[in-house]
């Protein structure tokens, strides 16, 4: 049941190979099945009829970080991300999706976070910007939601954070595509943040800030306040000269462009301006903003880990290239993912700890 | 509330091409649901109730049941596809004539929405035809719908405002594009979708004679097609405002003899 426009973008690859060169997940295990363009072609396969959907073809679907890289550079405007995100939707209907896969849909069932844990809470009161910390920080990065917070605070920013804080929908949509039980998330939240009147909503992860501005209003979850990223608005404040910069550290960075900054956002200056008045000196890696490969994300990470720490790896390799000793992020999934496999002499950075 | 909607799959406009004599060529173009049915059927789906059904009613090629099917999976209850050759060529009159027989059959409902009208025709003709031949009122054009008592309340913008008009049960009203968003199907859906056929309907399981079908049951027909402003774009041009006025007055001044 894939939808006739993402058998189009399935369909119509020109086979220029240029996906192959990008795809981070590809460049790491050699698989020719894990190009963005041979799965488009076993989609279309399975339409002519001439393949079946089974749970092999499934496997093939989720090894994708769905980190955009593909899209970027397709040299005829296609997404795979879109037909990618539609087979999910099938093989979860069908059981067919791998079982790692249906654990963590079993846990935001049974919790409402991928990692069937009860999420901490940060919950605080505050008049002036509504603080959303996600899932992934609240869980497995909390250090980074607590500096951003104790930032907001020193450059006397009063925010608020909701209690029981529902989920975005974002790793639903990247565990079973843009389906219903997602767009009903995202209402949930949506209400919520509407509920608290604030007019601008600064959020935390960039993977929820893309949902939330991208695909709500489409939803009937219209948010009424104004949703900025959180390093843009950090940006904002050192700009405004509300945070004090650092001390110079003479220490070399370079700072990695997540996949929704880089890809969706183009947003590249914010967390540039961050490490340089946290002190560091700035280098770059070669693959750096709309080319900036991926180090995995939070959710490929709870259902691949093996595959996901190549690809932290290959980000590293970027960075040992480089005279850089550390990392640079202000992005709670490529923080977690990053740290997972740390080169010795090397350090990942929290851009938002660095700041205090 | 047991509620029908009527939908129309219209020629992708991305995909559509329009030949020499401005005829829209349909063979090979991509498919899709025209864009105010979809409001049309989410209107359905909000309004039903936890007892209440939602049917869909199109008229169409056979190739329309897969795409039928994934209405199930965004909540539909029953799919009725009027297919044969002798539906072909409908005129609205003729189409509603076919619709107020599957509606007569497959009835009652409390309440019969369609699109306001269709990106390929564009007549907007279909639902007041088929209110008349049901004798049932009819609102056209409405953007919002809320039950009221034993009726709806029904929100209809105008050219000065918005009019809000009481209708009983039942009855037929168009929604405009845009109005409601089509929920997304959900995977518990998409399972029980696996399980539902599309219900296929011929002329002769309806009851309906052939004659009063398609081309041959139209009271109109489509005699030739023209550009209706040839002439269009071939004036002076001009990027002064002080000479463009007195241009535009002068062709008017003209026309006008």
């Amino acid at each position: 049941m894939i939808s006739q426009n993402a058998l189009h973008h399935a369909e119509k690859c020109r086979f220029c190979f240029m996906c192959r060169h990008l795809c981070p997940i590809q460049l790491q295990t050699g698989k020719e099945i894990n190009t963005p363009r041979a799965k488009g072609l076993i989609l279309s396969m399975e339409n002519k009829g001439t393949a079946k959907f089974d749970r092999d073809m499934a496997q093939t679907m989720y090894e994708c970080l769905i980190c955009d890289a593909c899209v970027n550079d397709c040299a005829t405007g296609y997404q795979p991300p879109l037909f990618i995100r539609e087979a999910r939707t099938e093989a979860v209907a069908n059981d067919l999706a791998p079982e790692s896969v249906m654990k963590l849909l079993e846990n935001v069932e049974a919790t409402g976070n991928i990692y069937g844990a009860e999420k901490p809470s940060f919950a605080r009161e505050g008049k002036d910007v509504l603080v959303y910390v996600g899932e992934v920080a609240a869980c497995k990065v909390p250090k980074m939601a607590e500096s951003l917070l104790k930032l907001l605070e020193q450059a006397g920013v009063s925010a608020k954070v909701l209690e029981n804080e529902p989920g975005s929908g974002a790793m639903l949509a990247d565990l079973m595509g843009y389906v219903d039980e997602v767009a009903q998330e995202a209402k949930t939240l949506a209400n919520a943040i509407n509920a608290t009147g604030l007019k601008t909503v600064v959020v935390l992860d960039s993977y929820d800030a893309e949902i939330m501005k991208q695909r709500y209003a489409a939803w009937g979850a219209e948010i009424h306040a104004q949703v900025v990223t959180a390093t843009q608005y950090v940006s904002d404040l050192l700009k405004a000269g509300k945070i004090a910069p650092k001390a110079s550290l003479a220490k070399k960075g370079a700072c990695h462009d997540d996949d929704r900054l880089a890809r969706t956002f183009y947003e590249f200056e914010p967390i540039r301006e961050m490490a340089k008045a946290a002190g560091f000196e700035l280098v770059e890696m070669f693959n750096k903003e709309r080319l900036a490969k991926s180090c995995g994300s939070a959710v490929t990470l709870a259902y691949m880990p093996n595959i996901v720490l190549k690809v932290a790896s290959g980000r590293w390799s970027d960075l040992l290239r480089t005279e850089a000793q550390a990392i640079l992020t202000a992005n709670p999934q490529s923080y977690l993912c990053l740290t997972q496999n740390v080169p010795e002499g090397k350090e990942v950075v929290d851009l938002y700890s660095a700041l205090i | 509330m047991n509620v029908l909607v009527c939908v129309k799959a219209v020629p992708s406009t991305g995909s559509v091409q329009v030949d020499g004599a401005f005829r829209l060529q349909r063979d090979g173009a991509k498919l899709e649901w025209n864009v105010s049915d979809l409001s049309a059927l989410e209107a359905a789906l909000s309004l039903k109730g936890p007892e209440g059904r939602v049917t869909v009613l199109t008229m169409g090629p056979k190739k329309l049941e897969e795409p039928l099917r994934e209405l199930f999976a965004r909540g539909v209850d029953e799919a009725l596809l009027l297919t044969d050759p002798a539906f072909a060529g409908a005129d609205t009159f003729a189409t509603a004539n076919a619709l107020e027989t599957a509606v007569k059959n497959h009835g009652p409902f409390d309440l019969i929405l369609c699109g306001r009208r269709a990106i390929d025709g564009e007549t907007g003709q279909v639902p007041s035809m088929l209110a008349a031949a049901l004798a049932l009122p009819c609102i056209t054009g409405a953007e919002r719908i809320t039950p009221e008592g034993s009726g709806l309340l029904v929100r209809r913008p105008v050219e000065e405002g918005v009019q809000m008009l009481f209708v009983p049960m039942p009855a037929v009203i168009s929604l405009c594009e845009y109005t409601y968003s089509l929920r997304l199907p959900g995977i518990m859906g998409l399972r029980r979708a696996k399980g539902k056929a599309v219900t296929l309907l011929s002329p002769a399981e309806l009851g309906i004679d052939k004659e009063n079908l398609g081309l041959s049951g139209s009271l109109t027909r489509v005699i030739q097609m023209d550009s209706k402003f040839p002439g269009l774009r071939k004036g002076p041009k001009t990027d002064s405002l002080s000479q463009g006025i007195p241009a535009i007055l002068s062709v008017i001044k003209e026309a006008k003899g």
